[in-house]
């Protein structure tokens, strides 16, 4: 199955972002899409997630589909514990026990049973990212969309998470469409990554990454030469 | 340190006290404190302290829910503040006492008090709802949107928390400066009993020890409201940092 998106026009102003653009998404992938600030990725999962309407263009196997969203701030509410971020989300129609199980179940996945009970202001920002994946993960959504959540976290911070959000993921193999212009971040979380051009948007190159995430190395030669051959597309 | 403070408070009491001499222009400290003992075993000290008291509450209550009304329409609609804004102002820029000479002649002795506090608390309650409405995190709303939480939750769950420290901060400034104003009022109207009422009968007769052992009473009172609204504020806001 693949979700589509056809002939979208979407201009601010005197700026055209996207003409006439065509992309398709893999369901049960991670979809990478790497591109210059500013470019219209944000724009993109904006429309994907019915946030913006588009000007032209029509989407399909977008209908009835749910969809969850890490952003590039945690946005936890900072009244709330790290087991009440999770339970805000869930529907009101479960049971208490139900989502009680939901969100202990997750936030065991992101490692954070000893700080269920904590308030956001005593969490470090690693941590705050770690409740705000437990959270798109634990919404029952068909899509998650992640608008450069790793933006601004040293390396180390970025690797745990990635290896935090790997091993979720591994669980449901949930669509999952994710910006970032960061290179390595895609070489290590996407199965497929997509090259946007500067505005109006065109599909620069398209790779797809058949080593399993977590065997993924950044010195290993398979990732060097695709790591070159995207900056290049970057570049040019 | 605040014991070092009260201690050069009384010391400087005593030696201005010593210094003049005479009971008319400033008794001294321990005089004072005897006065304020007796004023407690006194079989009117209840019901005046206890009038005074009502009368703010009411006041407090009536102003807190205008004042949040208010602050709310404010805070979600721009014109409802552009129109209340010059308002504010107003009462805010009025003399007390100017409002108490014109509520002297409006009203009764004992709801002359009452009004005042009404007029001068309700502005910072109103302010400080709509600054907390204006100042939460659009981020936070668009997360709850975009997750779907139904409107009724995001009031309850979201606005109503963060707005929560800036209708603690209003309650604390409008409770310090109306209760002044509720003895300024009294003072002046003269109801039969309360706080400011029995502070001028003894400024009449010149009992300055009794004047200054009711301003005690009063700011002791006044301290009492303070740290029940701290008290209320740990609790409901315990999840700050």
């Amino acid at each position: 199955m693949t979700l589509e998106v056809k002939g979208l026009h979407k201009r601010y102003g005197e700026v055209e972002i996207f003409r006439d653009f065509s992309i398709s998404f893999t369901e049960g992938m991670i979809t990478c899409i790497l591109g210059p600030s500013g470019c219209g990725k944000t724009t993109l999962l904006n429309i994907l997630g019915k946030i913006i309407p588009p000007d032209g263009g029509t989407l399909a196997g977008f209908d009835g589909k749910i969809v969850s969203y890490i952003f590039q701030e945690p946005r936890l509410l900072p009244w709330k514990s790290v087991r009440g971020n999770i339970e805000f989300v869930l529907d009101r129609n479960l049971l208490p026990e139900e989502r009680k199980k939901i969100t202990d179940r997750f936030i065991s996945l992101v490692e954070l049973e000893d700080f269920a009970d904590y308030y956001p202001a005593k969490l470090s920002g690693g941590m705050r990212q770690r409740v705000s994946i437990a959270r798109a993960f634990a919404y029952p959504s068909d899509i998650i969309l992640m608008d450069e959540p790793l933006k601004g976290l040293d390396i180390k911070l970025k690797l745990n998470l990635i290896q935090t959000f790997s091993r979720i993921w591994q669980e449901d193999r949930r669509t999952v469409i994710f910006v970032t212009h960061d290179v390595d971040e895609a070489l290590l979380l996407g199965n497929e990554i997509v090259v946007f051009s500067r505005a109006p948007v065109e599909i620069v190159t398209q790779k797809q990454i058949g080593v399993p995430i977590e065997e993924r190395s950044l010195n290993s030669d398979y990732l060097k030469n695709l790591e070159k051959e995207l900056l290049r597309a970057l570049g040019g | 340190m605040s014991l070092v403070s009260v201690i050069i408070i009384l010391v400087t009491w005593k030696f201005f006290s010593l210094y003049f001499n005479s009971e008319f222009v400033l008794p001294s400290p321990e005089k004072t404190l005897l006065t304020t003992l007796k004023l407690f075993v006194d079989d009117r000290f209840l019901v005046t302290v206890g009038t005074t008291i009502l009368r703010s509450l009411t006041g407090f209550i009536v102003s807190f829910f205008l004042g949040l009304l208010a602050g709310i329409a404010a805070g979600v609609n721009p014109y409802v503040d552009a129109f209340l804004r010059p308002v504010l102002v107003t009462i805010r820029s009025v003399p007390i006492i100017a409002i108490i000479l014109l509520a002297l002649i409006w009203l009764t002795p004992g709801t002359v008090p009452v009004f005042i506090a009404m007029l001068t608390m309700f502005p910072f309650i109103c302010t400080n709802v709509s600054d907390g409405i204006k100042s939460v995190d659009r981020d936070l709303v668009k997360m709850a949107k975009f997750y779907r939480v139904e409107n009724a939750r995001i009031v309850k769950e979201l606005y109503i928390p963060a707005i929560m420290p800036f209708i603690i901060s209003g309650a604390s400034s409008a409770m310090g400066i109306g209760w002044r104003a509720i003895i300024t009022g009294e003072v002046l109207s003269h109801p039969r009993y309360g706080i400011g009422t029995l502070m001028q009968n003894a400024q009449t007769f010149l009992n300055v020890d009794v004047v200054i052992a009711w301003t005690i009473i009063a700011v002791v009172i006044s301290y009492g409201f303070e740290k029940v609204i701290r008290w209320s504020e740990r609790k409901l806001i315990i999840w700050r940092a």
